[in-house]
């Protein structure tokens, strides 16, 4: 069976042009996907756990649905600080669910935002976004700045889809007319085919981004003759072919976000933009990772006011980056049980935080064996959404889309497990 | 005089962090009985955590002094709000202490955890150990951290301190971490320590450093040389011009990440 116009769910690009082939519960064939989205889909109902398991005196067992489901709502019932953690791989519709059921239960919920675009949405509350959706970019934009990301490697389609390779309205000649700026810490696979490529010293992207923001007011004069492992004669270059494009467009990744001074670099990077608008018109996105964790920080937000982070524990919505994310709860041991869902954590976090989670009682809704699941008590596999279960995502630009289903393979979707948490939750905290 | 000691009982999890806000000498002096801490997600009294020892009483909030014994490294928020009375911790506080403090006097023996003197507007505020991050700062997204008052540090200080700084003194007599000051717009900043990145995006304010910066911001305009408290010279930037800025940074010695 042929399915036209699916979506992959694997990046924040959500590229919504798939054509995918099914023979009963085989993928056969996936038109249109880069390797990473062919990779997942192609797989799609590979290695995936049968049923539910827990452990049982250092061995795995099978267990049934309802008894992992009732051992997940008493642990988070029992505990005095529970963590919440994952969201940003699963539904819109589960995410919502997962909110409703931290606050009945005083909990803390943090998405995989606060280890990637964490920084960058600090920085948005401290200056504002100037920001815009990708079909602006592929139509309009002349100039492109990619800064701490490599699309080539982590977004494949990002660049045929909307900016270098891909066709604009209002450009005669895209590929000829839209120049290219790369500026990483290291010589990428995107480098090659840059107009311009900045290479940076680890850690000084804050140095160079004040540096362009000063050459731009015009005070060229007191930068010094390099700045980050940059010349100031490149630096002169990049900062007048911002100023002449018609319309810049700058994304940035995790480069950016996670190097030294994290969202102090973000901020700077908004305020170069907002310096270049006084010039050209020029706007800045995040590339966003997992493919729904923009749709974690929408949801949140519209749930909470606050987009991830968000501490229950005193029964109002507090939000402190820091205090309230995920790695400081488990580096400072403060959460007592932990429901993960939809990430893997284990392949991810520090060994400190790891080994305080494999101390306390976790379950993990996801469905596969991950990194994650040595540490856990309990494991539940669901539906994957856009694979066998359909759903709600947002694009890296916030453009929400619906992420259709191809394949039926019996698994309950982590809507269904998580809301059946919540009822077991609701039947003790509102009998 | 009203005297108020209280101690930490055993916890069976000491982990799980306190939210505190009630030790607060303007609440204290009314009684202890009716106040309730928050443990994780349970609210709980005072005397549940708390030995509480009270002696004497007080007409006002300035006879209030306030002991806190045993492991406090995990109570938040002590002295939030504060006008007035002293409040002396003997061992380590957790974060949050002495947010928003109007008045009074707060004094950390030990270590103090991150956000200490959050957005403080006045009195004064001493730690003779480390401090966490954000010393002296804002709330996240919030555009003036600190706004009167005075902070002192006699330990080492972690990332952030002073972020937008917008009245009031601090002082850190150990290092810095990174970005000291950063988004300045007033008060100042003492560092007697080393330090990295200060001030960036620096539009207003004092920034003193008697040790050596690394990663010196390179749009900061040279203005020439200057006498430090020391008696010792000190080379005197402007900015930052990324910003139009014109706050006055002073470091002894600087160096770029070339």
């Amino acid at each position: 069976m042929i399915h036209e116009d699916m979506i992959c769910p694997f990046c924040g690009c959500l590229c919504d042009d798939l054509v995918i082939e099914t023979k009963g519960t085989e993928v056969v064939r996936v038109d249109n996907a880069c390797t990473l989205g062919s990779h997942k889909l192609m797989n799609a109902g590979k290695h995936r756990l049968k049923g539910p398991i827990m452990r049982d005196s250092g061995q795995w067992r099978d267990a049934s649905y309802e008894e992992a489901i009732e051992y997940a709502a008493g642990i988070l019932l029992d505990a005095d600080r529970p963590l919440l953690y994952g969201w940003s791989s699963t539904q819109g519709e589960a995410q919502g669910t997962g909110v409703s059921m931290a606050e009945l239960l005083g909990g803390v919920i943090d998405s995989t935002t606060s280890v990637c675009h964490g920084p960058s949405i600090l920085a948005i509350q401290e200056v504002g976004h100037p920001g815009c959706t990708l079909g602006q970019v592929k139509n309009r934009a002349d100039l492109i700045v990619y800064w701490g990301c490599n699309p080539t490697e982590a977004h494949p389609r990002h660049m045929s889809r909307y900016t270098t390779y891909a066709d604009g309205y209002f450009l005669e000649n895209a590929f000829r007319d839209r120049k290219l700026i790369l500026v990483d810490v290291r010589k990428t696979e995107t480098a090659s085919i840059a107009d311009e490529f900045v290479q940076v010293k680890p850690g000084g992207d804050y140095a160079v981004l004040s540096a362009l923001r000063a050459i731009v007011r015009g005070r060229e004069d007191v930068v010094p003759p390099t700045v980050a492992g940059v010349t100031k004669e490149q630096l002169l270059r990049v900062a007048a072919l911002c100023k002449e494009a018609k319309f810049g467009a700058l994304f940035f990744g995790v480069g950016l976000t996670m190097s030294p001074g994290k969202y102090k670099n973000v901020r700077n990077a908004i305020e170069l933009v907002d310096e270049l608008n006084r010039h050209t018109k020029f706007t800045l996105t995040p590339l966003r990772g997992h493919y729904n964790v923009y749709g974690s920080n929408e949801v949140f937000t519209w749930m909470t006011g606050y987009p991830y982070a968000v501490d229950f524990s005193r029964q109002i919505a507090f939000y402190n980056p820091g205090e309230t994310t995920a790695v400081d709860l488990m580096a400072r041991k403060e959460c007592d049980a932990a429901l993960i869902v939809a990430s893997d954590p284990g392949a991810h976090f520090p060994k400190k935080c790891l080994e305080h989670l494999a101390s306390i009682p976790t379950v993990l809704i996801d469905p596969m064996h991950t990194m994650t699941t040595p540490l856990v008590k309990c494991q539940i596999p669901t539906a994957v959404t856009g694979m066998d279960a359909p759903g709600t995502a947002y694009r890296m630009d916030g453009v929400p889309i619906h992420v259709k289903k191809f394949l039926d393979l019996g698994y309950p979707t982590d809507t269904e497990i998580i809301g059946k948490i919540f009822e077991k939750v609701k039947e003790v905290r509102h009998p | 005089m009203m005297r108020i000691v209280l101690t930490m009982k055993e916890r069976t999890n000491p982990h799980i962090p306190i939210e505190a806000e009630k030790i607060n000498p303007a609440f204290l002096m009314w009684g202890t009985d009716d106040l309730t801490v928050w443990e994780g997600n349970k609210e709980r009294r005072l005397d549940e955590i708390f030995e509480v020892e009270v002696e004497g009483t007080a007409t006002s909030v300035n006879e209030v002094e306030v002991v806190l014994r045993g492991d406090t490294s995990r109570v938040k928020r002590i002295g939030e709000y504060m006008d007035g009375g002293r409040i002396t911790v003997e061992g380590n506080v957790g974060m949050h202490c002495g947010n928003f403090m109007a008045a009074g006097t707060i004094e950390v023996m030990g270590d103090a955890g991150g956000w200490f003197a959050r957005e403080m507007q006045g009195g004064a505020i001493i730690c003779h150990g480390d401090v966490g991050h954000y010393c002296a700062a804002g709330y996240r997204g919030e555009k003036k951290g600190m706004r009167g008052g005075k902070v002192e540090v006699f330990g080492n200080a972690g990332d952030f301190t002073a972020e937008h700084l917008f009245g009031g003194e601090v002082v850190v007599h150990g290092n810095c971490g990174d970005m000291p000051g950063v988004d300045m717009q007033g008060g100042y900043l003492t560092i007697h320590g080393d330090c990295s990145r200060p001030c960036g995006n620096m539009t207003k304010g004092k920034c003193t450093v008697l040790g050596c910066v690394s990663e010196m911001p390179p749009t900061f305009k040279k203005e020439g040389e200057v006498e430090g408290p020391d008696g010792l010279p000190l080379t005197h930037f402007t900015g930052d011009v990324a910003n139009r800025g014109k706050g006055n940074l002073l470091v002894r010695h600087y160096q770029y990440l070339e």
